[in-house]
């Protein structure tokens, strides 16, 4: 019941948040239009809009290189993969917003040697799943048994894994979320709660 | 006439009880906050789920050194709870070459009672004796039977849910039902009853509502959601802060008033009558300066600012500060220890799992230098266990669905031995006025000088090599033995000491009542009051003595002796 009504909660406070939001905005847009015409006020609107967006960091072919490679960490199964659960979009704006220049030099180094390592006479956005997969995995195996010391490459999965985990997909189908638990169980067989709880 | 009955300088969890305590007795009582006010529903983030933070909820690293370079350290300090902690680039101190200090702070209504992690055990006897028994420091002037009915009090207010149990060192209290033991706490239990039958293993007592009884209820609290989100400020009001419950049940009596953004410049202090007449407040927004008068005035502004206060407060008549006779103002400052972590893989157990997030850990009390004085070392450690199934991970071998199947089953049983020992009381931790350093209100900044020694080291040394013997003796496998390293002073967030009680007004500030030996309407009851420090965590105990003092102090006004 307390779960019902929180839930209720929230989306009143999301829907009541949105309301607001729109409602500021057509009222700015109803100010601007006194006197200069709502014309230009509302292209100065777009622009604004374009310009408020953060200049991207990673170029598309990086961004390409990347979700080729989240995605094969983790791919779709019966649950959303990498790509599907926005773990890219995460990592492109902790380098564009969010890092400073060491991070995305990290980063950006790190992300062409690592593709480098991983294609041949094929690049790697051009393998097959089932290719990708042994050539990823080949790597990896190499990464943690120690043949290969990559520590940019142990970074870049745990940063795949934890945006994954922290995103909508990954913590309520991957694994278990309970937002409100409401109630402590310190000793419950396994059967009944079979999955990793999110946070 | 003065404006007030009592001021109360600072909102956290001592002066919040200050508050309530001297409001219920009729008393007009002042309290000023220097941080802003918090409003629940914008400043608490419990109720956002993982993937609404930005950027993984980290703080950019820019930010964090610009704005938190110490504070970005804190276990809880998140790019959407960073508002709860001073921005250091506004707060400096100076720290005494080869020293650091970790003053780890949040400016606020409430102030860390909102962040605190709400472990709440009683000292003993075997704490307020300490100091007369192996000769460090001075003696506590007060004894558990003291300090007991109040620390009843406090824990039925506050609603502290803890096993029943009969372990002297840390007296069971007035306790509301227990979180359960996990498998894996379960499983040690009994292994530690058969291999240290003297040791004893619990789930630590925490202020958290397992059950919201009507007077918690009639405040607006309800019960722990078992969420552990508790850092980000609690919507149900199921963890005891000053916001949650002392401020309402204070300002339910209708006596109180609250001024927040108001940062205590010093205490006026009156040369005829030798007493405080009230206290020089500087505007935080506007930086105007006003004088507040009253009857009695108490200090709880936390260790460190509460000494810089009295620092500050000197006078023609007392040069070297307020209260400060003793010359023990800002000495003594203490801490907790921390840094020898031992961790290991439990066997098997792999059919246990667990239900919600439970906000509390187990805890093997201290057991070392009790009814005798056997050990290499002075006092004592303790440890929090951390028991549970390895979660999720991306530092894990393997890619692709059997990584995803890895995380997606809870991992095997791993535990965490984490000793926190007793930090002695030395005279030359202290804090002092640093000279020409000032904040952006002009007030003059601290000077710590503050380092952990051998005693501290030995504690730690001990605590690993236990650590390591329990574990072998239980099963414990694959462990992973941190090297010793004393935690950075302050970096447990338990400082204490800067005016100490005592019986003497010659070696300590404070008498039995917490009242000033120098200025008797003054009387100090957070963490500044500690003559030692025990292992205990040590926010109940502030708790029981404000209230103990407060109450004492309101006696005095109705007996027209304040």
């Amino acid at each position: 019941m307390t779960r019902l009504n929180l839930t209720q909660a929230r989306m009143n406070r999301r829907s009541a948040l949105t309301g607001l939001l729109a409602i500021s905005a057509s009222g700015a847009l109803a100010a601007c239009g006194n006197g200069a015409g709502a014309g230009q006020t509302a292209a100065e609107s777009i622009d604004l809009l374009r310009y408020a967006k953060p200049t991207k960091f990673f170029s598309d072919a990086e961004i390409k290189a990347l979700s080729a490679i989240a995605d094969t960490i983790i791919p779709t199964t019966d649950t959303p993969g990498a790509v599907a659960a926005g773990v890219p979009d995460v990592i492109q704006g902790l380098a564009s917003e969010w890092g400073d220049d060491n991070f995305r030099q990290y980063w950006r180094e790190g992300l062409r040697r690592v593709y480098k390592s991983l294609s041949g006479e094929t690049k790697f956005v051009a393998m097959s799943a089932q290719e990708r997969e042994a050539v990823l995995g080949a790597y990896d195996a190499k990464v943690y048994g120690g043949e290969t010391e990559d520590g940019f490459y142990r970074d870049m999965k745990k940063t795949v894994a934890t945006a994954y985990y922290m995103s909508e997909p990954g913590a309520t189908e991957e694994l278990a979320y309970e937002p409100v638990p409401g109630e402590w169980i310190g000793q419950a067989p396994i059967s009944k709660y079979p999955k990793t709880w999110a946070t | 006439m003065p404006d007030f009955d009592a001021i109360v300088i600072g909102s956290g969890i001592s002066g919040g009880w200050a508050a309530k305590e001297l409001c219920e007795r009729g008393l007009k009582t002042l309290v000023l906050e220097r941080g802003p006010d918090i409003d629940p529903t914008t400043d608490y983030t419990d109720m956002m789920d993982p993937w609404e933070y930005k950027n993984l909820d980290r703080i950019s690293p820019a930010e964090a050194d610009a704005d938190y370079p110490i504070q970005k350290d804190v276990y809880v300090f998140f790019e959407s709870t960073k508002h709860l902690w001073v921005k250091d680039s506004q707060h400096p101190y100076a720290v005494a070459p080869d020293t650091t200090y970790q003053w780890l702070r949040g400016y606020q209504v409430g102030g860390r009672s909102l962040l605190w992690a709400r472990m709440s055990f009683r000292l003993s006897d075997y704490d307020f004796n300490a100091n007369r028994r192996d000769g460090v420091g001075v003696d506590w002037p007060i004894r558990y039977a003291d300090l007991e009915p109040w620390y009843d009090t406090v824990e039925e207010f506050v609603g502290v849910s803890g096993e029943d149990h009969d372990i002297p060192q840390i007296p069971a209290g007035r306790y509301l039902p227990p979180f359960e033991m996990n498998g894996g706490e379960a499983w040690f239990k009994q292994k530690l009853k058969t291999s240290h039958p003297e040791r004893d293993f619990i789930i630590a007592p925490v202020a958290n509502l397992r059950r919201a009884d009507p007077q918690h209820v009639e405040l607006g609290r309800g019960a722990c959601q078992v969420r552990n989100k508790c850092f980000r400020g609690c919507s149900f009001g199921a963890y005891f802060s000053s916001n949650s419950a002392t401020l309402p049940a204070a300002r339910n009596t209708g006596n109180l008033t609250l001024k927040a953004d108001s940062i205590v410049h010093s205490i006026v202090y009156d040369p005829d009558t030798k007493r405080a007449s009230g206290v020089r407040v500087i505007d935080r927004l506007t930086k105007a300066a006003t004088v507040y008068t009253a009857k009695v005035v108490f200090l709880n502004a936390s260790a460190i600012n509460s000494a810089m206060i009295l620092l500050n407060s000197a006078t023609e008549d007392m040069p070297s500060g307020l209260a400060n006779s003793s010359d023990q103002v800002g000495r003594n400052l203490m801490d907790h220890v921390a840094g020898a972590q031992v961790t290991g893989r439990i066997p098997g157990l792999h059919d246990s799992h667990h239900f919600g997030n439970r906000p509390t850990v187990g805890y093997i009390p201290r057991y070392q230098n009790l009814d005798a004085l056997d050990r290499p070392y002075k006092r004592g450690f303790a440890y929090q266990v951390y028991a549970n199934r390895a979660a999720w991970t991306g530092d894990r071998p393997g890619i692709g669905s059997a990584f995803k199947d890895e995380n997606r089953m809870p991992g095997d049983w791993w535990v965490t031995f984490d000793p926190y020992a007793e930090v002695l009381p030395y005279a030359d931790n202290r804090v002092t006025v640093a000279g020409s350093l000032t904040d952006a209100w002009g007030l003059p900044a601290p000077r710590i000088s503050a380092t952990h020694r051998a005693n501290e080291r030995a504690l730690l040394e001990a605590a690993s090599a236990d650590a390591v013997a329990m574990m072998k003796a239980a099963g414990i496998q694959d462990l992973q033995i941190n090297p010793v390293e004393p935690s950075t002073p302050g970096n447990r967030i338990h400082e204490m000491g800067t005016a100490r009680m005592g019986r003497d007004p010659k070696t300590s500030v404070l008498n039995k009542w917490n009242q000033c030996h120098d200025v008797d309407n003054l009387f100090i009851t957070d963490g500044s009051a500690m003559t030692s420090s025990a292992v205990q965590n040590p926010s109940i105990t502030y708790m029981a003595m404000s209230a103990r003092a407060a109450h004492h102090a309101a006696d005095l006004i109705e007996q027209g002796v304040l």
